[in-house]
């Protein structure tokens, strides 16, 4: 294969410069032809969600910017508030009736993005990504603050809503066997109301972008491999993603192709006819 | 032989004096489940059927590469059992229950080693190699083993399974309650750990126990008022909790007893001190004794009276 | 003990029927080298709800049982001291050490860690039931050599002429065997309780080995009596089998039928059987399984069998006088008694064992087939060898051997 330098070089100034939002895309072009020239890239820049830092290594003008409700939402992510260990015993119902009495809704919510994501369920695991959690949307939706804010600290001075983690922290607390942790709290909010409103993902992917695991370890490369060893390597585990591709447009693609050097009137350039590493 | 033939001697001579001095009779059965056991609940009505535990299992027991990836549910589409390389399988059953929308809802059941409070597979095991911990774990050290197999003629549950196609050390399998994690590293079994909804509750048996009955008084409507476990085969420290009764969802009805006890009862009543030999061979001795020199005459004794 | 007359028969050893046997015997071993080359699970159709198949059925539960011939044999004639039966003891004991040695043989197979087998002597569990049966099989097998020893040294007493040794070394070994022979003949009596009192135990405990499976086998056996079940009908199966085996021998080796002898050893069957007969039946009725019996299904079917064909039917047949004396009927009865008891056992380990979990079926794969034949015919080979060449069989009247 003989990279196009000219035509990729430009191709990736237009992307870059017009359109900020297209920095994960690039990114993950980006990443996909280092990786298929053989420069082997650290494992979390595979994770199409890539944090922001995880860009600036290979697309400096990207990482100068970036949203701050997203900055927020990080941080307050990364906060372990203390247990909550005592809640007020009250039903839904009462719950939902003192809320209205009281004049709290869902105009006083004090934020509207989230970041699902916590240093507690970190401690046991990390095989997924964390969750963009449209806070405001969600409440607009249900119109309900009780749905999930379902209890709230016995103690007066509290707050009336506090965040999910205020009571639920590590699973199987000896003392308190009862109380779920945070990832089941989570994930039997969220799906348990998907499923009953028919409306939100329910599956894994719907919510999270997985963790893909450290490539640098996985990938055997000589030192300078042949285009085709990189593809070869690739479809040793991803057989099934090779196979896709073959039924995609992307390969299946055939045609003129006029900003191609060499190639303006050829009828059958395509991917599967002239491309090199079509074994 | 001489050896065995003096040892033989030697256990009679020592089970005799232990006769003579302990005439007792054979003391009732009594169950030896550990007071501080841990165990799970697994809540049926949790379990979203995600295959995470399977993963877990698979990762943190080091066994080997699935045939399938754990990520696809068509799995699920088939009744699975654990085998010789999966310790613990999430099948999928239909119960006739609909939605409001005319869908069937699923039930998904996790199923793994139970790790009875008195399990049958350790007290079947010739050597020993199964045990019950203190933890709660039933625990196989292979290097006991000879590979006999009674312990998967005993499990009332069917889960030990056996690594047939290994000619010369072969191993029994089956969940090992992360025996090494939750033991000796404080962590979680990894399937409990990784569940994504809790449907697995880790615990001590008692507190479980609690937890369970206040999920059942707390939401009669969502489950049915049996935790399976609590007393099947005498307890179990893996316990369940269903939406459904559990006979419809594959579960086998067993006895409230533990299933040694029949078999230990009758064991030790007749070879405790192994005074039932001991009487039978004096008896013999006493018979063989006055019949000494009698046979001599039974020459004809047949002969024509038929 | 040495007033009868056994002798080596000295007959020809390679008939057809033996090159037969030899035969099976080979593809039997060739079996059992695939099944160390490529695991049990390559020979065999066992799997997790089956873990006891065909081997444990026939090689190890029917072995027992029918060995029990050995001990019965040994009860009556050396404790009763009823020695006109003298004549038999011999050959039942042969064909007890022989069973019992393919017990452990097939044991071997069976096992997955067939190098392990040693263990149970230092990891003991004394709630097994499996331990206490492996126990008193190690120790009777080692009794049953003993009783076996007899016949070796009158054969080589004072006739040892090793090829190519010094006449000392003959002279030496000639004297140890005398030495033992006196030795033994003194202390024969242990070993003779011992071997009852073992097997006792240990045939009463095969059946209990199932009791801890409840759920699993089916209630037309599942009873909490089976040990004791088990343990008479291994004493009623044990001189329908000598019966069995010498009508056999004898026939084979053209030797004198021993009718005078087997007629009036098997009215203690009549007794014996009918003593487990009414046990089964009481039992049955006791726990009201009879309503199982018209279940058509396979067990139940296997049940019928067991009881009417190879339980009832030759009761029957063996309470008339003119069966007991006439050879052939006598035989065709002993046959039925024998077949019910192997069948008992195969169908307490193999056809009534439904794991209700899993209810897998189960039958037997061509390689544990050829296994266990192999292991049967490798048996009457050696039963054979033994007996051409030691004094087992009693001398045939008629003729006179040089
Ligand atoms: S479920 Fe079976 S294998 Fe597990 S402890 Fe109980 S008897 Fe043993
Ligand atoms: S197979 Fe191993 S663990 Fe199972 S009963 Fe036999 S010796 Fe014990
Ligand atoms: S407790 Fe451990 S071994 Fe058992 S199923 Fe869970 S992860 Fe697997």
């Amino acid at each position: 294969m003989i990279p196009k330098v000219p035509a990729w070089n430009r191709l990736r100034r237009r992307l870059t410069l017009t359109n900020l939002n297209s920095a994960v895309p690039l990114g993950l072009v980006f990443m996909a032809l280092t990786v298929g020239m053989g420069i082997q890239l650290p494992a979390r820049a595979m994770a199409a969600a890539a944090p922001p830092e995880a860009e600036t290594a290979k697309a400096p003008e990207a990482a100068a910017w970036s949203a701050p409700d997203q900055v927020d939402a990080q941080k307050r992510a990364q906060e372990v508030v203390p247990f909550v260990a005592e809640v007020r015993d009250e039903c839904k119902l009462c719950r939902q009736q003192r809320l209205r009495d009281e004049g709290l809704g869902v105009k006083d919510q004090s934020h509207s993005y989230l970041l699902l994501d916590s240093p507690i369920i970190k401690r046991t695991e990390d095989r997924y990504g964390p969750v963009r959690f449209m806070h405001s949307k969600h409440a607009t939706i249900t119109q309900d603050c009780a749905l999930c804010h379902h209890f709230r600290p016995a103690d007066e001075s509290a707050s009336e809503t506090v965040r999910c983690s205020a009571c639920h922290q590590d699973a199987f607390r000896q003392d308190h066997p009862e109380r779920i942790g945070l990832k089941a709290a989570y994930h039997q909010q969220c799906i348990a109301c998907h499923e009953e409103m028919a409306k939100g993902p329910v599956g894994c992917i719907g919510c999270h972008q997985k963790n893909a695991p450290d490539h640098k370890d996985l990938v055997q490369l000589p030192a300078n491999p042949e285009p085709s060893q990189v593809t070869s390597e690739c479809l040793r585990c991803h057989e099934s993603a090779g196979k896709d591709m073959l039924s995609s447009a992307h390969w299946l693609w055939k045609g003129p192709s006029p900003f191609t050097l060499d190639h303006r009137k050829a009828v059958h350039h395509g991917k599967a006819t002239t491309a090199v590493n079509n074994f | 032989m001489g050896i065995s033939r003096r040892n033989f001697f030697k256990i009679l001579s020592v089970a005799g004096a232990a006769t003579a001095t302990a005439r007792t009779p054979a003391r009732a059965w009594e169950s030896q489940a550990p007071s501080e056991a841990y165990g799970c609940i697994v809540d049926l009505t949790r379990c979203i059927g995600c295959r995470k535990c399977e993963q877990a299992c698979n990762e943190v027991n080091k066994l080997p590469p699935p045939d399938r990836s754990f990520e696809d549910l068509t799995v699920l589409d088939r009744k699975r059992r654990p085998d010789e390389k999966t310790f613990t399988v999430v099948n999928r059953y239909y119960s006739g229950r609909i939605d409001e929308r005319d869908q069937l809802i699923p039930t998904f059941v996790k199923l793994q080693c139970m790790h009875c409070q008195d399990p049958a597979c350790a007290s079947a095991c010739i050597v020993g190699a199964l045990s019950k911990q203190e933890n709660g774990a039933v625990n196989y050290d292979v290097s006991k083993c000879i590979g006999c197999r009674y312990c998967m003629v005993a499990c009332p549950f069917e889960i030990p399974a056996y690594e047939y196609h290994d000619p010369i050390t072969p191993r029994v399998m089956k969940c090992t309650f992360c025996y090494e994690r939750v033991a000796n590293e404080g962590k979680l079994p990894g399937c409990a750990e990784i569940c994504p909804v809790e449907a697995i509750t880790f615990g001590r048996r008692d507190t479980l126990l609690k937890v369970a009955r206040d999920r059942i008084k707390e939401n009669p409507g969502r489950y049915v008022d049996h935790i399976y476990g609590e007393h099947e085969a005498g307890g179990t420290s893996w316990m369940y909790l269903s939406a459904q009764p559990f006979e419809k969802l594959g579960f086998v009805t067993l006895p409230d007893h533990p299933m040694p006890r029949l078999a230990e009862t009758i064991q030790h009543s007749l070879y405790s001190y192994l005074w039932s030999p001991i009487v039978l061979f004096g008896m013999l001795s006493g018979i063989m004794w006055a019949f000494r020199g009698k046979g001599e005459r039974q020459e004809d004794h047949e002969g024509g009276n038929l | 003990m040495s007033h009868h007359h056994a002798a080596p028969t000295h007959s020809k050893f390679w008939t057809p029927g033996v090159v037969a046997l030899a035969f099976v015997a080979a593809v039997g071993l060739v079996a059992i080298i695939a099944r160390y080359i490529g695991g049990i699970g390559y020979v065999s159709n066992l799997s997790t709800a089956r873990p006891w198949g065909l081997w444990i059925g026939v090689d190890v539960a029917s072995g027992v049982a029918l060995a029990a011939g050995g001990f019965t044999t040994a009860f009556l004639a050396h404790i009763l001291g009823k020695h006109y039966y003298e004549p038999v003891v011999r050959p039942a004991l042969l064909t007890a050490m022989l069973g019992y040695t393919f017990v452990v043989l097939g044991l071997l197979v069976d096992i997955g860690r067939s190098w392990a087998i040693w263990k149970p002597m230092i990891y003991w569990n004394f709630n097994s039931v499996l331990f206490e049966v492996a126990m008193c099989v190690m120790f009777y097998l080692n009794v049953l050599y003993i009783e076996f020893l007899p016949m070796v040294i009158e054969r080589f007493k004072g006739r040892v002429r090793l090829p190519g040794a010094p006449d000392a070394l003959n002279r030496a070994i000639d004297s140890l065997l005398a030495l033992a022979d006196k030795v033994l003949s003194k202390i024969m009596w242990v070993f003779i309780i011992a071997g009852v009192v073992l097997s006792c135990m240990h045939q009463s405990s095969l059946g209990a080995l199932m009791l801890i499976a409840p759920t699993k086998l089916h209630p037309l056996w599942y009873t909490p009596i089976l040990p004791l079940l088990f343990l008479t009908s291994a004493i009623a199966v044990g001189y329908p089998m000598v019966v069995f085996e010498a009508t056999l021998a004898t026939t084979s080796l053209k030797l004198d039928s021993e009718m005078k002898i087997l007629t009036p050893l098997t009215r203690f069957t009549v007794f014996l059987l009918g003593i487990y007969l009414a046990l089964k039946v009481g039992d049955m009725v006791i726990r009201k399984t009879y309503v199982y019996l018209l279940d058509g299904t396979s067990q139940t079917n296997a049940f019928l069998i067991e009881m009417v064909i190879g339980v009832l039917a030759p009761w029957l047949m063996l309470l008339s006088p003119k069966v007991r004396q006439s050879r052939r009927w006598l035989f065709i009865a002993c046959t039925m008694v024998v077949g019910g008891v192997l069948l008992n056992r195969v169908n307490v380990f193999v056809v009534g064992y439904r794991p209700p979990v899993s209810e897998t079926n189960y039958f037997p794969s061509i390689g544990e087939v050829a296994i266990t034949a192999g292991l049967i015919a490798g048996l009457m080979l050696i039963y054979r060898f033994l007996v051409t060449h030691l004094p087992v069989l009693n001398k045939p009247e008629k003729e006179v051997i040089a």
